[in-house]
């Protein structure tokens, strides 16, 4: 197990000493990254709480993109396995979701659950050219990008427009599925063409059954989206300074924050694989990270400590994109005795003492 | 420790106990009276003294929860926290529910809906919340695997022996059924489903369903009867629905999820889906009367905003158009999904309140208030804070008629609640929220107070203000310590989840590895609910099947 404070490497204890000195002399910290098992994630906001922080996932993009639509307009959404299960149609919208392993999976499957079983599955692109391998019936993107391209089909679809347009034709072998799915990327898609998609959704369900399907990002942010809510009651971007969780995702947006010059530390938690932010080590702040990473080196951060990897040297529960759920992952080598959780309460703790021999 | 509540009303209708007395309580039980010093000695004088309140039915935690707060951000207001748990002010966060429910006295609450798909991020909800003992009701009904089996007509162990299964992994409580088939059924492109409709490519009916797995939880012995949520919720006519429902069980055990949501008859026969509904209270009391062996939950309407939370999906699509504001959310999932609706219960609305008049009917008609208990089906009906308004309502004529002529006239016209003089006692309140609820899920050592019962305590001060009284308990023991003081919060503890200690069968779980892994590429153990995936220890308790 690793451990540096400014550069040289200690043990795990100097470094949980060396961070809450630094967090108990902040300000207004900032909580960030949060691309962790649950029980770390949960631990990071006691201490967010504790130290008056805000806090920003780094799957903060992606998950906004969905967040806003939903709250204003709502959804109708379903699973991976109901879309391999069900879908006599798919449409896959934009580049990014080709990225992903269920597109093959929906490609080489056909329903087998409800009434499209036996039915071949239509597969459907609106503005995706990167994948050529995989056929499909292809519709290009209108210049507007995307999500006009959205309001263009849902217009067909609504009969504000008409036509034997490549757009008519994908609007009629929309309405004509008995079980369809959009499988989209919200962040590609952008929180308008989101919105746009979502109402093109309900309304294919005047007609027929048809559900959204959005790609998890690769960051845990759908399984910490639910502890925010269960903790907070609120979606990830809060702030503790009042010591209520204030939610507002572009006051915490953590970039932002530091861009302003906001925020006087920061506390990176990434025991998975996250894009280290650029601003890491500009201003007073701890890294924990999973041991191995490029991230566990004494240059990363003031301080930095590596721990368990769930899945790897440590259990999580954490999100599992073909369940579409959390699921508990058991360490698959040997565990190692570090875990994000342990290491935050360990600073925690410290804190509470600092607070209380200083009354 | 060995304390001494003295002085105090006890009610304790298990007991035939409504009298000034003690009550004594030694590590974390009650027990007989003491010749012994106390310890500690709770003067509770003029108060009211009752065993906690258990919550069968009120939506705590799961996806569908989590997304209801994102829906509807602004239902609930945080307010800046005292000293204590850093979360309990957050409104609708799980500190919050936990904090809210042992003010009010409850020390047990029990979440009806957890799918086992989502049995995980379930419980690390439930565990979330402080102060009360918890639990949850696995869902089935709608899951392609039990509807194959059904289909197949494969008998009823085998039926058994996967919800045996599904009760274990996922760590339930007992076993519910939300609309059986209707989820399927709406996938397939119903919008509506009765009790005998066909469900398209199974086969299968709800009763059907249902009834295979009423068998299936007598059969394993599950203390709480199976939980059901019938066809047609909240239609003119649900009435016959649950009628017919109560009458299919044919005497076995059988709960009643929402029973006032149900408890609409249809006004004119003619043109029952558009000329609106009329309380059906009197006809579901005397359908009870006749059928010992259910119990229905209210689902008491209470005034306000709030939102809809169901894995009824066809119901909930259904319901898309009456959302207020006006957003929703539906889900088609691995089995049932789920539905989140807003909903603005107006109170000079004539549907709101004749919603609500039914539900206090249907409480006040009731001579077995054991198996008639208080919810508000939250958050659907309304919050869970609002039971002492509602205790009031029951307890008080005077209250009742008051607000009832700030109401609209639909209720004199449309219900019988006007005419009702009976106001509730206080046993007849414990029944409700204590003795009616723990009985039905099989919490032998909960809701009453005595000898050996758990020391869940709820002590109120004796005050004509009912919503006063039962809004801020003088003082709540949980199992022996006090949790709360004057309505305050002062020690946050863990209680514990309520699990079935229920036995699986292997063939049963070679058979389902098999199936999972065809259906989602992973296995029992993605669905699986181990102690190393909670942050604290000694997380489950388990409760003992019927022998």
């Amino acid at each position: 197990m690793a451990a540096w404070v400014k550069g040289g490497a200690t043990d795990a204890d100097a470094a949980v000493e060396a961070a809450a000195t630094l967090l108990a002399s902040a300000r207004t910290p900032i909580v960030a990254g949060l691309c962790a098992e649950l029980s770390a994630v949960r631990a990071a906001y006691h201490l967010a709480d504790l130290i008056g922080a805000s806090v920003d996932p780094v799957a903060g993009p992606a998950l906004y993109a969905e967040l806003g639509p939903l709250s204003r307009t709502g959804a109708m959404l379903t699973t991976p396995a109901e879309t391999l299960g069900r879908a006599d149609a798919v449409l896959i919208v934009g580049n990014a979701p080709w990225e992903r392993a269920i597109v093959q999976e929906i490609a080489e499957s056909v329903p087998t659950r409800g009434r499209a079983a036996g039915a071949e599955r239509t597969l459907l692109s609106l503005g995706g050219t990167r994948n050529g391998a995989t056929r499909h019936v292809a519709y290009p993107a209108e210049a507007g990008g995307l999500a006009v391209s959205v309001a263009h089909l849902r217009a067909y679809l609504k009969g504000h427009l008409s036509g034997e347009t490549a757009y008519g034709d994908l609007a009629k072998r929309l309405s004509s599925a008995q079980y369809g799915v959009v499988l989209y990327d919200p962040e590609e898609l952008g929180e308008l063409g989101v919105e746009m998609l979502q109402g093109m959704v309900k309304d294919l369900n005047e007609v027929t059954r048809f559900f959204a399907l959005s790609v998890s990002d690769p960051y845990q942010g759908r399984a910490l989206l639910q502890l925010s809510a269960w903790t907070t009651g609120q979606a990830p971007r809060v702030g503790f300074g009042r010591h209520v969780p204030e939610h507002d995702p572009w006051r915490f947006d953590s970039a932002r924050q530091i861009a302003a010059g906001e925020a006087d530390a920061a506390l990176w938690l990434a025991s998975l694989p996250a894009p280290r932010p650029d601003w890491l080590g500009t201003l007073p702040s701890i890294a924990i990270v999973g041991e191995g990473s490029p991230e566990a080196t004494g240059d990363a951060a003031e301080i930095v400590i590596a721990v368990g990897v769930p899945g790897e040297s440590a259990g999580g529960s954490v999100w599992n994109d073909r369940r579409a759920t959390i699921t508990y992952a058991p360490a698959s080598g040997q565990a190692t005795a570090l875990t994000a959780a342990g290491v935050l309460a360990a600073i925690q703790d410290r804190l509470v003492q600092k607070k209380g021999a200083s009354c | 420790m060995l304390i001494r509540i003295q002085g105090g009303r006890v009610v304790d209708p298990t007991a035939g106990r409504d009298a000034v007395g003690d009550v004594w309580v030694e590590n974390g039980r009650i027990v007989a009276t003491s010749e012994r010093t106390p310890d500690r000695t709770i003067d509770a004088t003029g108060c009211v003294v009752m065993a906690g309140g258990v919550e069968v039915h009120s939506h705590i935690a799961g996806g569908n929860v989590v997304m209801s707060r994102l829906l509807l951000p602004e239902l609930y207001t945080s307010e800046a926290a005292p000293e204590g748990h850093p979360f309990a002010h957050a409104g609708g966060s799980a500190a919050w529910i936990g904090a809210n429910y042992a003010r009010m006295g409850y020390t047990v609450a029990v979440e009806p809906a957890m799918p086992p798909a989502n049995a995980l991020a379930t419980q690390l909800e439930l565990a979330d919340i402080p102060l009360l003992d918890r639990g949850a009701l696995t869902v089935m009904g709608n899951d392609d695997q039990l509807l194959q089996l059904l289909r197949q007509r494969e008998g009823k162990a085998a039926v058994r022996d996967l919800v045996a299964l599904s009760v274990a992994t996922s760590r339930g409580l007992g076993v519910k059924c939300i609309n059986a088939g209707g989820a399927s059924a709406f996938k397939d492109g119903m919008l509506k489903l009765s009790l005998d409709e066909e469900i398209p490519v199974y086969g299968l009916s709800t009763r059907k369903i249902m009834t295979a797995l009423l068998d299936a939880v007598e059969e394993i012995g599950v203390p709480h009867p199976l939980h059901v949520h019938c066809n047609n919720l909240g239609i003119p006519g649900a009435d016959e629905s649950f009628v017919d429902t109560l009458e299919a069980a044919e005497g076995r055990r059988i709960h009643f999820a929402h029973a006032q949501f149900y408890a609409y008859g249809v006004t004119d026969p003619e043109n029952p889906a558009t000329g609106g509904f009329r309380s059906a209270a009197e006809r579901i009391t005397e359908a009870m009367e006749k059928h010992p062996n259910a119990t229905f939950d209210v689902g008491q309407v209470a005034f306000g905003q709030t939102v809809t939370i169901s894995l009824d999906i066809l119901r909930q699509f259904a319901g898309r158009k009456g959302a207020n504001p006006k957003k929703w959310i539906v889900t088609a999932g691995d089995a049932e999904g789920g539905g989140v609706v807003p909903f603005l219960y107006k109170p000079r609305g004539a549907v709101s309140s004749l919603q609500w008049a039914i539900g206090l009917e249907l409480m006040l008609l009731s001579k077995e208030p054991e198996r008639t208990i208080l919810t508000t089906d939250h958050p659907n009906g309304g919050p869970f804070t609002d039971y002492p308004h509602i205790i009031h309502l029951l307890m008080d004529k005077e209250k009742r008629d008051r607000e009832i002529a700030g109401l609209h006239k639909v209720i004199g016209e449309r219900s019988g609640l006007c005419a009702i003089e009976r106001e509730y006692t206080f046993s007849e309140i414990a029944q409700l929220t204590r003795s009616g609820p723990a009985k039905l899920l099989g919490l032998t050592d909960r809701g009453h107070l005595r000898e050996g019962a758990r020391a869940d305590v709820a002590i109120y001060r004796d005050d004509r203000d009912r919503t006063a009284m039962f809004a801020r308990a003088k003082l709540v023991l949980k199992d022996g310590v006090t949790i709360v003081e004057d309505g305050e919060v002062v020690a946050w503890r863990s209680g514990h989840t309520l699990e079935l200690n229920v036995e699986s069968d292997k063939a049963m779980v070679a058979r389902s590895e098999i199936y999972l892994q065809d259906r989602y590429g992973a296995g029992l153990e993605s669905f699986s609910v181990p102690d190393e995936a909670f942050p604290k220890a000694d997380v489950f308790e388990e409760v003992a099947c019927l022998s």
